[in-house]
């Protein structure tokens, strides 16, 4: 996994390195100037003040270097040169809160669903879940936006169709970014929770044919508490599994969910900074995403021992 | 005590479909059970005494079964009524394999006191108090601690062990020992057995034992069912049976069990052939393609049930009777049965 | 179950549960859904490809309703144009946009753009993840190794900031924008490659080929080849589907092809106004039920195909 973040990192920088040129970043149109030495003179300067007469090589390690101590460097802005690191802990929080939202959505929609459609496998009700769920699943992201904020925001007005970053964020008016983030959420969970609920309702079924479910029901246990209570256990090893993988989707899906309902999150500042071509930042955010992918995958490790003691012996 | 039996099962019957037709995997099976006795049910894999029980039971019924006949629960009829409300409480079940029988994700202290708290209303610390004398009289040792281990770290004797302890929790009047040991190792089967005959006596309990094994049934029951393709080969009590066999498939079956005081390098006599196909079952006796005393009579007319005494069987030809030696002779005479099995001309009982 | 074997309780109980967990009956028919998918593809493809042809409206004409009314300076009734968008009517059967353009054409015209990035994207990533994955899982050893991780890696990362950052670091013409997804579809499409290769290499008919002195290059083309081919058709209709909705993902952004329309850039400028989406919702309605229908139709297509031939690894 730490290999993971190298190959990453190196495959950005490198792209980066060999496809845009930073100078023109630093001394905007100077850098263009092949004639003028006071000009070439001044790049010159900046190539040695930023490092860039260095082999790539070199310039790789001293940039990880500078990462990992904490050191995201600095954005191009009209207003000076603010660190990354600043940009990086105004919108990650933002983020992580629409990311969260949608995951306990994802999840709170998914599993009971999931248990309904395996209780009932193959009925009616069934087939129109699976139906459900493949529409979904099918469904682009923006799309899915569109759709829902064209029904709950403007045809029923229940929700708020705007995002204020300034507005607090615990409440429950439309004045409250928790009531605001609800419809971005949504569209961020429902795919998710089709694709879980699919994968679970595969496991239950799987589970409710094991020899330890007719004991839990011949001890006289009610069949909604084995479903809930015997069978939903063991059968989230997959979904587990699949919240690590899915990672990279709800990145990728967050960055649409969050310019189409304007959070000024991560994902807007990477569109931002890959239109203004400010490489530092898009390799920080780069970094930043690829890190949390990470750090997810990790922890689903940790929840499967919770989940499986025979994991941890 | 009063003389209804706690469960008289008439002309029991249990069927699947399937794409190519009904299944009958239980076909008219009757049998009485009063309180504090053991039957042991008797046959191979496949002969329907798993599904009598499951079928008695109600549990995992799919789609696709249906049942009918009559089963009695303390003067209740149970066929076609929802039997949820006796689980755990009145009827119980012990299941062949421990392995897979106790949720692996779940500890162990948890999966007995549930029953417990489900049933007899009790609270956590009393549950677990109960849970602990539940687990001494199993023969658990050191139960405070397995109490909060998962099935994974228990070997296989411990894991049923917790499983009769299960069972046993909500005191039923009836428990149902499907295979109990049959997935043990042969040193453990022993121990299990002995601790469920016990436990049975001290708590006045029905039980029908499933087995494979007549000898596992014997002596430890007090009257065995012999079945074969859903029916009811041979019923009696226990001595009787041994001593008195009547059906061939019984002999068979006893033949076919090693045994201690036999020639170290005896033969075994496996029963040739398999079970019968219960969609489009042999009209006639269901074993007669198997039986080396088969006459033309035993494939075109069913035996029923007949009744010397307390002892029944369906059999034409019963073992023991000249009827059986005289057909024996015949096959011996032509080489094979009337199923055209081959028969070895000189061949001892 | 063979019908001459005898079946005892232990078979009609697995039967009859089977029977029951529908994931473990393996449903041997195509279906009719599967054609109506396949019709609806091949309808989508006929008309965006012979949308010059066909009695089109031009996507690009404007068309203004006049209508008279009064000058309010002049006080006078004289011809002048209708607000844009329109409803639909007779004229424009989804309606015109806000610069008064036909809905149905730009639609059927960002069809070909559209559906042109995701055949061309699957294709790359089949031309060079196929050959990859089948050379890595039949070769194995360090290449094996080297080549899975390069997929694992290409497969972990977040699809769509690669794309963003290649668009924004080359420019935004169709073949970039391609060439990216096809980059992008390598990973899966090596990976279902080098499995099925795997699967393949151990079977009895390599094995007898091997041993019979055929050459690597042999056995790879004629012998496993063909195996690998059908579960790819089945990717290649999923990876399609995948290609078109990322495109429409990167246009929705405003990141992807700058000339032309997509299904994607519809569904942008039709939406990018609440107030428009508000009083006009046909507009970005009718591209995204093309997209929508579209990938349902290769999804469940390419499902039932893999369903068919009974392909399990298969993810995307």
């Amino acid at each position: 996994m730490v290999l993971l973040l190298v190959g990453v990192s190196m495959l950005t920088f490198a792209a980066m390195s060999l496809l845009g040129d930073p100078l023109f970043n630093i001394l905007g149109p100077i850098a263009g100037d092949t004639e003028n030495p006071q000009n070439i003179a001044l790049q010159d300067e900046a190539k040695a003040q930023y490092h860039l007469d260095k082999p790539l090589p070199e310039r790789y390690v001293r940039w990880a270097g500078d990462f990992i101590t904490g050191d995201f460097g600095v954005q191009f802005s009209t207003d000076g040169q603010p660190p990354v690191l600043n940009l990086v802990k105004e919108r990650l929080p933002r983020t992580l809160q629409l990311m969260v939202i949608a995951q306990i959505l994802a999840l709170a929609i998914a599993i009971p669903w999931g248990v309904f459609a395996a209780s009932r496998a193959n009925k009616a009700s069934d087939k129109v879940s699976t139906f459900v769920a493949f529409g979904l699943v099918s469904l682009p992201n923006f799309a899915l936006a569109v759709i829902l904020f064209y029904i709950f925001a403007i045809k029923l007005d229940w929700l708020p169709d705007t995002y204020e970053a300034t507005d607090p964020f615990w409440g429950f008016t439309h004045g409250h970014r928790l009531i605001q983030l609800i419809l971005p959420a949504f569209t961020l969970a429902l795919p998710i929770a089709a694709v879980f609920q699919r994968l679970l309702r595969t496991d239950l079924i799987t589970t409710l044919q094991e020899d330890f479910i007719l004991m839990a029901r011949s001890k006289g246990v009610s069949k909604r508490r084995v479903l809930f209570g015997h069978a939903l256990r063991p059968s989230m090893f997959s979904v587990l599994t699949l919240f690590g993988i899915n990672a990279a989707t709800l990145i990728g899906g967050s960055l649409v969910v969050e310019i189409y309902f304007r959070i000024p999150g991560i994902g807007t500042a990477i569109v931002e900074a890959v239109l203004r071509e400010d490489f530092p930042v898009v390799l920080a955010l780069v970094m930043v995403i690829t890190l949390a992918f990470v750090l997810l995958n990790f922890l689903v490790d940790l929840l499967y021992t919770v989940l499986d003691p025979r994991v941890r012996s | 005590m009063t003389d209804t039996p706690l469960l008289q099962v008439s002309d029991y019957r249990v069927g699947f479909r399937t794409p190519r037709g009904l299944a009958r995997a239980v076909d008219g099976v009757s049998f009485t059970l009063h309180a504090g006795k053991t039957l042991g049910i008797v046959g191979e894999s496949g002969s329907g005494k798993s599904v009598l029980n499951r079928g008695i039971m109600g549990l995992a019924k799919s789609a696709h079964q249906i049942e009918s006949g009559s089963v009695l629960f303390n003067g209740a009829e149970l066929v076609n009524q929802d039997r949820q409300a006796l689980w755990g409480d009145e009827i119980s079940m012990i299941f062949q394999d421990p392995m897979t029988s106790l949720n692996p994700v779940m500890k162990v202290g948890k999966q007995v006191t549930e029953p417990l708290r489900l049933h007899l209303n009790l609270s956590k610390s009393d549950a677990t108090e109960r849970v602990v004398e539940l687990f001494t009289a199993v023969g658990i040792p050191s139960p405070r601690e397995r109490l909060k281990q998962y099935p994974h770290e228990l070997s296989g004797g411990m894991r049923q062990r917790v499983m009769i302890a299960i069972a046993l929790a909500a005191e039923p009047e009836l428990l149902i020992a499907d295979e109990p040991t049959t997935a043990l190792d042969v040193t453990v089967q022993k121990f299990i057995l002995d601790l469920l005959m016990r436990l049975q006596a001290d708590r006045g309990m029905a039980m029908t034992l499933i087995t494979h094994d007549l000898g596992v049934a014997g002596g430890r029951t007090d009257e065995i069912l012999v079945m074969y393709g859903g029916r009811v080969m041979e019923h009696a009590e226990t001595d009787d049976l041994f001593s008195n066999m009547r059906h061939p498939y019984t002999e068979a079956l006893l033949a076919s069990i090693p045994r201690l005081d036999h020639a170290k390098h005896a033969r075994l006599n496996p029963i040739p052939g398999s079970p019968p196909d219960i969609i489009e079952p042999p009209a006639g006796c269901r074993f007669a393609p198997r039986c080396r005393y088969a006459q033309d009579r035993c494939t075109t007319e069913l035996p029923e049930l007949d009744h010397d005494g307390n002892h029944g069987y369906s059999c034409f030809y019963p073992v023991g009777s000249d009827a059986n030696a005289e057909a024996l002779a015949t096959n011996q005479q032509r080489g094979h049965t009337a199923t055209g099995l081959q028969i070895r001309a000189k061949e001892t009982v | 179950m063979s019908p001459t074997n005898p079946t005892n309780v232990a078979d009609v109980e697995i039967a009859a549960e089977a029977e029951t967990g529908a994931d473990h009956v393996v449903n041997k028919r195509l279906g009719f859904g599967f054609w109506v998918s396949v019709g609806w593809i091949v309808f989508i493809i006929g008309i965006a490809a012979l949308a010059p042809v066909l009695p089109l409206k031009d996507p690009d004409a404007n068309f203004l309703v006049l209508e008279e009314r009064e000058n309010p300076i002049t006080g006078r009734m004289q011809e002048a144009p209708v607000q844009p968008p329109y409803a639909p009517s007779g004229e424009h059967w989804f309606g015109a946009d806000q610069d008064a353009r036909d809905v149905m054409s730009r639609t059927i015209y960002g069809a070909r753009v559209s559906l042109t990035v995701g055949f061309a994207a699957i294709a790359f990533g089949i031309v060079f993840g196929g050959p990859l994955g089948m050379i890595a899982g039949f070769v194995g050893g360090w290449f094996d190794r080297a080549i899975s991780y390069l997929f694992l890696v290409l497969l972990s990362f977040p699809g769509l900031v690669l794309a963003i950052l290649i668009t924004a670091l080359v420019d935004r013409s169709l073949f970039t924008i391609s060439l990216t997804l096809g980059i992008l579809s390598i990973a899966p499409v090596g990976r279902l490659a080098r499995a099925q290769t795997l699967v393949f290499a151990e079977r009895e008919f390599v094995m007898a080929a091997r041993t019979l002195g055929a050459k690597p290059f042999r056995i790879l083309t004629k012998e496993l080849l063909p195996n690998v081919m059908i579960p790819m058709a089945a990717l290649a209709l999923l990876g399609m589907a995948v290609a078109i909705v990322a495109e429409g993902g990167l246009a929705f952004l405003g990141l992807s092809i700058e000339k032309g329309s997509t299904w994607g850039k519809l569904i942008r400028t039709y939406t990018a106004s609440s107030g428009d989406l508000e009083s006009s919702p046909w507009m970005a309605f009718t591209p995204i039920g093309c997209l929508f229908f579209t990938v349902v139709a290769l999804n469940y297509a390419g499902d039932k195909l893999r369903d068919y031939f009974d392909v399990r690894e298969l993810m995307l």
